[in-house]
């Protein structure tokens, strides 16, 4: 009998923080580094009497978001009301736009396990307000048990986008690769800033199990990943797990799993799910979006990633490599392309952002928006170096005293004792006949022919290179000694 | 003539001139229902600590030193607001309602908050956790409901106009039971912020008055554009300048076909009759329309729509934030089960699991659902009979208002009634109930319905009425 094959089907639901000043109900702002509790309204606390009111930027974003994921953009979505009973609810309904969504019908792509490209589909993007936050004194931080809890609304009615893919994902490192790409995609485009320390950016995966007898496992759905090493982690547990009870001829009970980041493992849901229904908004009249704001928005979209990476390697000749690094962070990249705007090689800057820049900033702990250097100044570091007006080593060194001393090129170079342009000419030929001189045994093996490899006429350049401090160009030193003992 | 016996545009006019000062006006007003309230009981809270405080302050505005009453469902700042319910305790709203606001800033003066069914669900006010109110044209009788206390309090003399709220017919009928004239506006075109939501779909606030053009004075402030509210209008603002010369010449007046062999109280159809007679001599044509939906589905509509919007809108009562809650409570579920089991009345209690049911996901398409769809069908039900007529006539309620406490077990009257008040909330029309005279003691109005967005021509025509039944006197209160 053969050996049964089993094949994970997952689906996977992302919640991100659209980027707005303000929530997507109300006016309060959503900075969340305040005080619990103060970025509150009657609004967003769902006083008697208060009535929502669409933010248009949250919906902007919302298609910006959508149009990141190739999705399209629906003329006309509406809101529901999405009951149950929770004490991070204020109104006891989320207002969420459910199946009717403000965009939808994407894909973004990931690497099967060949290497070879798959199309992820992504059925929609709809808009919702997040609930608040809830702190329990419990051990475990969970509600039940807890002799006290506290709530803190400042994070209810901020704006979220639920993105929600098709079951195309069949391990957890197409997952994570999608959660990655989609994550890069979103803050690309400006919708999100998509920090998973920050809560913007939260999971739930549904886990199935197909198998090669043609049995299909009930599908559960696992919450509460909020890093992509736990997405990583509660997939393939959850597939351990299915794996195990359909090979014992059992049947995986369809329900709502927990994980349990510590343990590493997943628990079914203690509490029962809420029973739900939906029910139209009626304060919300439906979203209409016209032609002209989708031509407005789609005006405001920036070059993905993967096109721009190609363009990179087709254009530019970069190297797929570098130029994955490069697109990898949309800031990064239009640092890079200023530089190039700005003159410079773009192999070769590239080559120095990918390198020199990314070092200075991993050991600094810094952003690229953070970093000092301007793109116009590196540039013309570049270019410097390129002309050979700096050989490459001091170019290095002039970069890294400019970043730790945030000085110009021009004080970087005389502080470093630098002579731009180098040794040449008669200066150069003055230092050869001395170093000559002071070598007489060397010239005369030379000139006596027994240097058949060139030995001793390297020494030289060495010596000469090193008095030089090696402003000197190695190829014009070897010229000048190769003259001088003739 | 007692101050407090003044209608609000006289009242205005006396205050701009210097006759009366608003300080005088309000110690009317106060000694009126200082004298009354107690066979009436309009007030769940009365404000006069706060009126007083506004009294000292600078007052401008058109509406400067008038007294007023709000419904008690409508949020003031400051001052208890209970939609007469335990759940929301002693509860004080961070905020105004966006038409009580136009109304401070417009010099209004609040003695109170006046008494209503619970969350407003319920026709003869006496369906509240702060007990009945009376009629003040006979204080054995209910003064209708939900707006009970907003119509009694106008009626008694306490203030010259109030506000309230109809969802179904809650400003309609009891202008009717109390005689006053009461407008429920086009849905949208008074905001809803701050009035604490029924059925958000069907709510629509508006002013009772003991003239007509009271009520144009009224809604010439709070009818105003308010971005708090989507469902509000967005163009400018309507123009309810009161005129003298109007008239109804050659304009058509329907009444609805199917409601004709519907049963009325004698004193109704006979107010009927001689509106008929009236509308005819001032040139107008009588008309019918059929509109065979309404007839059938309307009621069934009306109620799986307001009951599913209503049990999302009470969700949030919880006893997490504000109001009525429990603190020995063994968890958050018990908590809630406790505060809810508590905190509402068994009215309001019965119409949550009847929206729970209708919404339930396995009957949603069935109730929910289908009644969404046939709300579009009798919108357009109604659009067609405005393509025929200009007005539709037709009774506020059948009935004359019943003794407190007596129940009438005619449950066709019942739907009979429904059916008077409830499409008109369903399409979003305007809806004034006019008085057209007594019946022994008691007032007798009717209603005339609009095309959406017609309000200033339905005051107008409501004007023409008035000249010619005459406008209200001021009920007895129960005072002998």
């Amino acid at each position: 009998m053969p050996e049964l094959e089993f094949t994970p089907v997952i689906g996977i639901e992302i919640h991100i923080r659209l980027k707005t000043d303000t929530k997507i109900f109300c006016s309060c702002s959503t900075n969340t580094d305040v005080p619990a509790n103060t970025h509150i309204c009657p609004v967003c606390m769902g006083l008697p009497g208060s009535l929502p009111r669409l933010n248009h930027n949250v919906v902007e974003k919302g298609m910006l978001a959508g149009m990141a994921l190739n999705c399209s953009v629906q003329p006309r979505s509406l809101f529901f009301r999405k009951s149950y009973f929770y004490p991070d609810l204020p109104k006891g309904h989320q207002i969420s736009q459910c199946d009717f969504p403000v965009v939808a019908n994407g894909y973004i792509e990931v690497h099967d396990k060949d290497g070879n490209l798959k199309k992820i589909r992504v059925n929609h993007l709809h808009l919702e307000e997040d609930a608040a936050a809830m702190h329990h004194s419990a051990s475990d931080g969970r509600l039940e048990g807890a002799s006290t809890s506290y709530v803190d609304y400042n994070r209810a009615g901020m704006p979220l986008g639920e993105i929600v893919s098709e079951p195309d994902i069949s391990s957890s490192s197409e997952a994570v690769e999608y959660a990655m790409n989609l994550q890069r995609r979103v803050r690309y485009a400006g919708a999100s800033d998509a920090d998973l320390d920050k809560g913007m950016m939260r999971f739930d995966a549904n886990v199935s199990m197909k198998c090669s007898d043609g049995r299909w496992g009930n599908k559960v759905e696992v919450k509460n990943m909020n890093s992509f090493r736990a997405l990583e982690r509660a997939i393939e547990f959850e597939i351990k797990r299915q794996k195990k009870i359909m090979l014992q001829g059992g049947e995986v009970l369809q329900e709502t799993r927990h994980w349990n980041d510590a343990k590493g493992v997943t628990s079914a849901s203690r509490v029962k799910e809420f029973y739900r229904k939906f029910i139209v908004e009626p304060d919300l009249p439906p979203l209409i979006v016209t032609q002209e704001w989708i031509d407005k928005v789609t005006a405001m979209m920036p070059e993905m990633p993967d096109v721009k990476a190609n363009r990179y390697v087709n254009d530019w000749n970069i190297t797929r490599e570098v130029a994955d690094v490069l697109t990898d962070d949309k800031n990064l990249a239009d640092y890079f392309e200023a530089c190039v705007k700005a003159g410079a090689n773009p192999v070769r800057t590239a080559n120095w952002v990918r390198t020199e820049v990314l070092r200075i900033l991993n050991e600094k702990g810094q952003k690229i928006s953070d970093f000092t250097i301007k793109p116009e100044v590196l540039a013309s570091l570049v270019n410097r170096v390129d002309e050979g007006k700096l050989s490459t080593t001091q170019g290095k060194e002039v970069f890294d005293y400019m970043c730790s001393n945030d000085s110009s090129i021009d004080d970087a170079v005389k502080h470093l004792g630098i002579t731009e342009g180098g040794v040449a000419g008669n200066a150069l030929n003055d230092i050869i006949q001395a170093i000559i001189k002071a070598n007489p045994d060397v010239l005369e093996e030379i000139k006596s022919g027994k240097d058949k490899k060139g030995k001793k006429l390297k020494f030289l350049q060495g010596l000469v290179m090193k008095e030089t401090k090696g402003q000197a160009k190695p190829q014009e030193v070897a010229e000048a000694i190769a003259e001088a003992v003739k | 003539m007692e101050l407090y016996e003044l209608d609000l545009y006289s009242m205005i006019e006396k205050l701009k001139a210097k006759e009366i000062s608003p300080q005088e006006l309000y110690e009317s007003c106060k000694a009126r229902i200082d004298s009354c309230e107690e066979n009436i009981h309009a007030f769940i809270t009365r404000t006069d600590d706060f009126a007083k405080k506004q009294l000292s302050e600078n007052l401008s505005g058109i509406f400067a030193g008038v007294p007023t009453v709000m419904k008690d469902n409508l949020c003031t700042q400051g001052i208890k607001t209970t939609a007469a319910s335990k759940i929301l305790g002693d509860w004080r709203p961070p905020y105004d309602a966006t038409a009580w606001k136009y109304l401070r800033e417009a010099g209004a003066i609040l003695m109170g908050k006046v008494n209503m069914d619970e969350f407003a669900m319920g026709n003869t006010c006496g369906n509240s956790a702060y007990g009945p109110t009376h009629n003040p044209n006979d204080i054995s009788r209910v003064p209708g409901g939900s707006s009970g206390g907003s119509a009694a309090a106008v009626s008694a003399g306490y203030v010259p106009f109030s506000l309230g709220s109809d969802t179904g017919g809650s400003i309609r009928q009891p202008a009717s039971f109390c005689g006053v004239y009461g407008l429920k506006p086009t849905y949208g075109m008074v905001s809803r912020y701050g009035l604490i939501s029924y059925g958000s779909s069907l709510d629509q606030i508006g002013p009772f008055a003991r003239t007509i053009r009271d009520l144009q004075l009224v809604m010439s402030v709070i009818a105003r554009h308010d971005p708090m509210d989507s469902s509000c209008f967005r163009e400018k603002n309507p123009d309810f300048t009161h005129r003298e010369d109007v008239n109804i010449k050659g304009k058509k007046f329907a009444l609805v076909k199917e409601f004709q062999d519907f049963t009325l109280d004698a004193p109704i159809a006979d107010a009927m009759t001689k509106t008929r007679k009236v509308l005819e001599d001032e040139g107008a044509i009588i008309v019918e329309v059929s509109l065979p939906v309404v007839a059938r589905y309307a009621v069934a509509c009306y109620y799986a729509l307001a009951m599913s919007e209503a049990h999302t809108n009470l969700e949030r009562y919880d006893g997490v934030r504000y109001g009525y809650t429990v603190t020995d409570a063994a968890g958050v579920k018990e908590m809630f089960e406790r505060v809810r089991s508590c905190g509402f009345g068994s009215e309001v209690k019965s119409r949550i699991i009847a929206g729970t049911c209708l919404t339930e996901p396995s009957r949603c398409d069935e109730y929910y659902v289908a009644a969404t769809k046939v709300r579009t069908l009798i919108a357009q039900e109604f659009t067609r009979a405005f393509g025929e007529t200009d007005y539709i006539l037709q009774p506020a309620s059948p009935s004359m208002p019943p003794k407190i406490g007596e129940v009438d077990d005619d449950e066709m009257k019942g739907y009979e009634a429904d059916l008077y008040t409830l499409p008109v909330n369903l399409a979003g029309l305007p809806g004034l109930t006019f008085f057209t005279g007594y019946a022994e003691k008691l007032p007798v109005g009717l209603q005339l319905i609009g095309p959406r967005w017609s309000d200033p021509e339905l005051l107008n025509a409501g004007l023409v009425l008035e000249r010619h039944l005459g406008q209200p006197k001021i009920a007895n209160g129960g005072i002998k």
